[in-house]
């Protein structure tokens, strides 16, 4: 069934926490809204309010103001029934994966179809499909004990995915995998969206995890909704402090301490100049770097950087050391901006020596 | 010999009371452990005032020695049995005591269970029955066993002080004609007669145990 607005909104929702007699506010005013066929990414530090509204976006929580849209029903407003019947459509996937331990894969991938009382052989069918989805064909009769963790997290997504669920709603849960495992369920999840037309929603603290998947991303900081866009505008050019410094761990665009203490702000002698080259939106690989040191016969150092690679795009930043010469470095950044390349002069030091 | 009469009859006697006593335990004793976890634990129906109420009853009336507890329980005993005297009767005092142990033990074992089980049930949109029925009781299963094979033992050991309301078993026996007629050896026979009980109830508890771990 295609909704013909989004498939989740929410609308200004507040909700407060008392703790021995203290309140605290962990939404504070969130509007936001998630497309069909989306993974979007909510991204934030620890206490930042991400789980809190997760669990909003299925019913776990109920806001103190606001409304919360999931196709045309307004969460808030619904009773614990209806409510329960809304759940059914929305899957969630656990951090520690929440599998029943006594229980095989088949059974616990069962379990929602055990609670919506399909018989045995419709549950089957369904079972055998969802393990295939997921490339869990061989596992039906092991137990979670018997099992890795990417293989368990697996389990969790097929029982998630049960009943034709609309909506996926992930909490952190690629924080217990190791990083190769990650982008194995990664890669499933942007299959599923591709084959069964899923809609994510993705909760995480690590921005690697939002380069890989998400579509559009919301940064969410004590609450608030501090920025938000598609990932590749937050990636090059986020705005808010907190962002950036989500993205300083996953760009790693700073120089290591030995280096930078011995920069000087001014030239002194005959110091070299250290630049850095900031690459964002690149459409194709252009071979600048190899350009400048046959234009300018430059010996090019190139002391640090990182480039990521995200569909079609290239971003990132080189930090590269030359001898200074105010006229070539003059020349050479007018070329370099004329190439969309940013170019920051960091310092000057003595690298040569 | 009369003797193995009387010992095939207190051995019967001991397994009737310590059965029928550890079936209402369950009955009623596992209901309560329950309703105990399902008005404690938020995701299900918390009702903080009963919940204080109830468990109150329960470990007030657990702290009395069982000793006590059958002299306590005569008028009860009677209105039940007919009589305060006699193996039926002896069953009262250790049903409740049966009771008492089980809700205790239910209660605390469903709390192993890990919260985010709960958690995951809710998102399922299941409401706490199925919650309970579903996925709480079958986790916790292993470990229930395992406490009930520990409670049924130490109902053995309370059903040896049913002598003291002459509700025969294996224990009166013991106390009435090996150790007040200084016959020793049948004291220690009877003593090796419920060891090997108590090693038969460990080895079904271990086996069942197990069974139920991987379901």
């Amino acid at each position: 069934m295609a909704l013909p607005f989004p498939l989740v909104r929410l609308q200004l929702v507040n909700k407060s926490f008392t703790q021995q007699g203290v309140k605290e506010k962990i939404l504070n005013n969130i509007s936001l809204t998630i497309e069909p066929k989306t993974i979007v990414g909510i991204i934030g530090r620890s206490g930042a309010g991400k789980s809190t509204l997760l669990r909003c976006l299925n019913g776990l929580e109920k806001p103190d103001e606001g409304h919360i849209f999931f196709g045309t029903d307004d969460l808030c407003l619904l009773d614990e029934e209806s409510l329960r019947n809304q759940r059914k459509k929305i899957g969630v996937v656990f951090q520690n994966y929440n599998l029943l331990q006594s229980k095989s894969v088949f059974d616990n991938i069962a379990l929602p179809l055990k609670l919506a009382g399909f018989s045995t052989d419709i549950q089957q069918e369904r079972v055998a499909y969802l393990a295939s989805l997921v490339g869990l064909d061989h596992k039906l009769s092991s137990y979670p004990h018997q099992l890795s963790g990417g293989q368990c997290q697996r389990v969790a997504i097929a029982r998630a995915l049960a009943i034709e669920t609309k909506l996926l709603l992930c909490d952190e849960f690629t924080s217990a995998l190791d990083s190769q495992t990650t982008l194995e369920i990664l890669d499933l999840l942007k299959r599923l969206r591709h084959d069964l037309g899923l809609t994510v929603v993705m909760v995480t603290h690590d921005m690697n995890v939002m380069q890989q998947i998400a579509d559009y991303v919301y940064v969410l900081d004590h609450g608030s909704v501090v920025e938000h866009g598609p990932t590749l505008q937050i990636l090059t050019g986020a705005h808010h402090p907190v962002t950036q410094s989500l993205l300083r761990e996953f760009l790693k665009d700073e120089l290591p301490d030995f280096i930078a203490n011995k920069l000087h702000p001014a030239p002194q002698g005959d110091d070299d100049i250290m630049l850095k080259l900031t690459f964002k939106n690149q459409y194709a690989t252009k071979p600048l770097i190899a350009q400048l040191v046959q234009q300018w016969h430059l010996p090019l150092n190139i002391i640090a950087g990182n480039l990521h690679h995200s569909g079609t795009h290239t971003f990132g930043h080189l930090m590269v050391c030359l001898k200074y010469d105010p006229n070539i470095i003059a020349a050479i950044s007018t070329f370099l901006q004329n190439n969309a390349v940013q170019v920051e002069i960091m310092g000057y030091l003595q690298w040569q020596s | 010999m009369a003797i193995l009469n009387l010992l095939a009859y207190s051995f019967y006697e001991t397994i009737f009371m310590v059965s029928l006593s550890l079936f209402i335990g369950v009955m009623v004793g596992g209901s309560l452990g329950i309703l105990l976890y399902y008005h404690s634990t938020p995701g299900l129906k918390p009702r903080p005032l009963l919940y204080k109420a109830l468990g109150f009853m329960v470990n007030s009336l657990r702290s009395i020695p069982y000793i006590i507890l059958t002299v306590l329980l005569i008028p009860l005993t009677r209105f039940i049995t007919g009589s305060s005297i006699g193996t039926l009767s002896a069953i009262v005092p250790l049903s409740l005591a049966a009771i008492l142990l089980i809700a205790r033990a239910t209660e605390d074992t469903l709390r192993t269970v890990p919260k985010g089980l709960i958690e995951m049930g809710l998102s399922l949109g299941a409401d706490p029955l199925f919650i309970i029925k579903k996925i709480i009781l079958p986790e916790a299963l292993p470990t229930l066993i395992a406490e009930l094979t520990n409670i049924t033992i130490i109902l053995v050991g309370f059903s040896a002080m049913a002598g003291t309301v002459g509700g025969g078993g294996l224990g009166d026996l013991a106390i009435r004609y090996g150790y007040q007629r200084y016959d020793t050896v049948l004291m220690a026979f009877i003593v090796l007669i419920l060891l090997l009980i108590v090693q038969a109830i460990q080895a079904v508890g271990k086996y069942l145990t197990n069974y139920f771990r991987y379901q």
